[in-house]
């Protein structure tokens, strides 16, 4: 008996005329996930087919395939030929060995001589002659024999229902450009974007030499955290070390993080435009930390001028976000102890509601559009 | 480049390399093996112990089990000699002491900690008023590995053991040994040493011991270091570490008068606006603490790290704050604000006049121009 797994995917069978470009992009996805395992994808009527792989790499073929959006669900079943003597041999393989259970039967192949109500009853039929400590319970069994009987000739025999990551394939919604900090919020916003398809490349800026080389690398792995969900493959790092220094030396030290974030959003627009991303990504959550006011916000917001500003967690608590970060993996290196941010730049008293005029008037103190291209000249691309 | 982060790890001595490497290559046999070529290596490794021990105390009082490094040298001596009763210690100790004492704390131990004085030295006062009757065990560093500081442990032991003469004495030597000339007095029951800090290899290290000192093993298994450490010895590390060691104690003395005036060299480049000292007088030459008020430890580190000066730091950029400030620092009497600009330079004999120069003229640099830019 061959051991395949099946693979459902979620929203796709609700997509009409274009239903093909989403299949041929979640086909793709699942076939780099599992790229250097040996292994056959085949489509079939609103499914997929795992084949030909080696048995015992099967939980790394299903712990991979759980990080790909757009899968519901999965089983593991094994192919038998579609006779019923096969069938009986695989349902009692797949059988629990005690409590109460149902065969349910799908019967693709109309022409196989019984309906799925007789081949439900004459396979759980025999499993009870098989076994005495097996009863039937059809309305709330503690398992279920699924039989799937395919028109090719084969049955698919499997008792379990692997949930997948749900959500839509990664590259059919776009293409977007994640501030990354380091923190626990900003890879979860990439993660929930990347989860409704869109493609997601990172950003981070840094201010080494006031921060150091580890903080940089926790960047860096939490990029390939996200990109494990096959949803993007570039993080850009820039240094903003020189804006930093010269909001200290001739701004009002209580502006240092909302100027910062201005400069930081112009430089991912620019990013974004190099890289082809329709919209910038952030972590912030109202009202978490005085940069997240919506005042705070606004200031930030006003920079870009062409592309949409998505962020996802904004409704969302602190624990919400963390409970998020450790289902994606995240979340133990999010809290390793190294400054994105130096705290000797940080004043002791953030403004909470800057208005944009006292905003404007702090920034004009500064060169911007050379501060701005000393920055972009730091750029280092990491491909993940 | 120039590394002035020798307290961190030194260079391996080439020479010394040279020689050892037969034990890597033909001479590969296991020690504790029956066939002559085994029984030979056997040999070779305890003349290397006693070799090591004669460096600094007499072989006929104290042996030597060898380890795989400083840390577990440590961590026997405390968790083997401090079992019962209370233990006493410094603030001033490497966490390989410090982190060992709070774990036996953890598991019932009553642990006492000595105060420091200002440059990093133990305060002898309130160290031996800490010791009572139930006291089994005191471990003071000899020098402080962030400050340098010497603490005169000869003294300290005889005073501790005339306060109790049942309390085992406990030293941490890894960053005097081979540098401060100094011999074991029978007052001390054992000492920690590593190879690593004088031109020897990462992974080896050893506990020195009072010969009639009765010890439990820490690590179980085949019975190797008269069954005080078991595991085949690291038989290449061990004679790479006689080698250095003997190199070493052959020159103490016209390497610590080269280190001494290389170090005040340092001391009186180093522009006074801009760095306070906090090594005091009778610090080893080997290490110089200094701090620059209001400028990130690590900020001058990575900036002399980009033009190749390679410097040690008392202070990380941590997000969290208990792990910003080095502990040891802040328990000698240090601001915050003082303790987040602390650099350790470390020198070695391998250090020239040219480069204790050229590191001052570079830090006065990079202090100078960031204290402007934060000003």
């Amino acid at each position: 008996m061959e051991k395949v797994i099946i693979v459902r995917y979620s929203e796709i069978h609700l997509k009409g005329k274009n239903r093909g470009y989403f299949e041929r992009v979640f086909g793709i996805n699942m076939e780099k996930t599992l790229k250097g395992l040996k292994h056959e994808i085949r489509r079939q009527s609103g499914r997929y087919l795992i084949e030909n792989f080696d048995v015992e790499c099967i939980d790394d073929i299903l712990s991979r395939l759980k990080k790909v959006f757009g899968i519901h669900s999965m089983s593991v079943a094994l192919k038998v030929n579609s006779d019923m003597e096969s069938i009986f041999v695989a349902a009692k393989d797949v059988c629990n060995k005690t409590g109460t259970f149902k065969v349910v039967t799908h019967r693709a192949d109309k022409t196989f001589y019984l309906n799925s109500m007789q081949i439900s009853a004459q396979i759980g039929g025999r499993l009870l002659a098989y076994n005495n400590n097996l009863s039937v319970d059809v309305h709330s069994p503690q398992f279920e024999i699924n039989l799937d009987v395919r028109e090719n000739g084969t049955t698919l025999v499997f008792n379990e229902f692997i949930k997948g990551a749900g959500g839509m394939p990664v590259g059919t919604s776009g293409k977007g450009l994640l501030l990354i900090s380091g923190g626990i919020d900003s890879p979860v916003a990439g993660h929930m974007l990347a989860k409704r398809g869109m493609s997601v490349d990172c950003i981070h800026f840094h201010s080494y030499p006031y921060t150091n080389l580890q903080a940089r690398d926790k960047v860096i792995s939490l990029a390939k955290v996200l990109s494990g969900f096959s949803c993007g493959t570039k993080l850009h790092i820039v240094s903003v070390t020189r804006i930093q220094e010269e909001i200290h030396k001739k701004c009002n030290g209580e502006y240092m993080v909302t100027l910062l974030r201005r400069f930081m959003f112009a430089i991912a627009e620019k990013i974004a435009e190099r890289c082809g991303a329709q919209c910038l990504i952030t972590g912030e959550s109202l009202g978490q930390v005085a940069s997240q006011t919506i005042e705070g916000i606004t200031s930030s917001n006003s920079v870009v001028n062409s592309l949409p500003v998505l962020r996802p967690l904004c409704g969302f608590d602190k624990e919400e976000i963390i409970e998020r970060s450790r289902s994606m993996g995240a979340f133990e290196i999010s809290i390793q102890p190294y400054e994105d941010c130096c705290t000797v730049f940080l004043p002791r008293h953030p403004v909470i509601k800057p208005t944009m005029k006292s905003i404007l008037e702090e920034e004009a103190k500064l060169d911007v559009q050379t501060l701005i291209s000393e920055s972009l000249s730091t750029l280092e691309i990491v491909s993940l | 480049m120039i590394y002035l982060d020798n307290a961190a790890t030194t260079k391996p001595d080439t020479e010394c390399l040279k020689a050892a490497e037969k034990y890597l290559n033909e001479e590969f046999y296991n020690p504790s093996a029956l066939y002559r070529d085994g029984y030979r290596i056997s040999k070779e490794l305890s003349s290397a112990r006693e070799n090591i021990v004669s460096l600094l105390a007499s072989p006929q009082h104290f042996d030597l089990i060898f380890t795989s490094c400083g840390t577990e040298a440590d961590n026997q001596a405390i968790f083997c000699g401090g079992r019962r009763g209370n233990i006493v210690t410094t603030f001033g100790e490497h966490s390989a002491v410090f982190s060992a004492v709070n774990e036996l704390r953890q598991r019932g131990t009553e642990v006492r900690f000595a105060a420091l004085n200002s440059d990093g030295s133990v305060n002898e006062e309130n160290l031996l008023k800490l010791i009572d009757d139930k006291t089994s065990l005191v471990s003071v560093i000899h020098v402080n590995n962030e400050t340098g500081a010497v603490n005169d442990v000869a003294k300290l032991a005889a005073s501790v053991k005339s306060k109790n003469k049942f309390t085992l004495f406990h030293s941490d030597g890894v960053q005097a040994f081979g540098k401060i000339p100094f011999r074991l007095t029978r007052d001390i029951d054992l000492y920690s040493v590593s190879a690593h800090k004088i031109g020897g290899m990462k992974g080896c290290g050893a506990l020195i011991k009072r010969k009639n000192l009765i010890l439990k093993p820490y690590i179980y298994g085949g019975g190797q270091e008269s069954g005080l450490r078991s595991g085949t010895e690291n038989v290449f590390g061990i004679k790479l570490f006689e080698y250095a060691s003997i190199k070493r104690y052959n020159n103490i003395s016209d390497n610590y008068e080269k280190v001494l005036f290389n170090r005040n060299l340092l001391i009186k480049n180093l522009n006074k606006s801009l760095f306070t000292k906090i090594s005091g007088a009778n610090s080893s030459p080997y290490i110089l603490s200094v701090y620059a008020e209001g400028v990130r430890g690590e900020t001058i580190l990575h900036e002399a790290d980009d033009r190749g000066l390679i410097i040690g730091t008392g202070s990380a950029c941590s997000s969290n704050e208990k792990k910003r400030y080095s502990r040891v620092i802040l328990a000698c009497g240090l601001s915050e604000n003082a303790a987040g600009g602390v650099l350790r330079l470390s020198l070695s004999p391998e250090t020239e006049q040219s480069d204790v120069l050229a590191a001052a003229e570079m830090l006065n640099e990079i202090v100078g121009n960031r204290k402007n830019m934060m000003a």
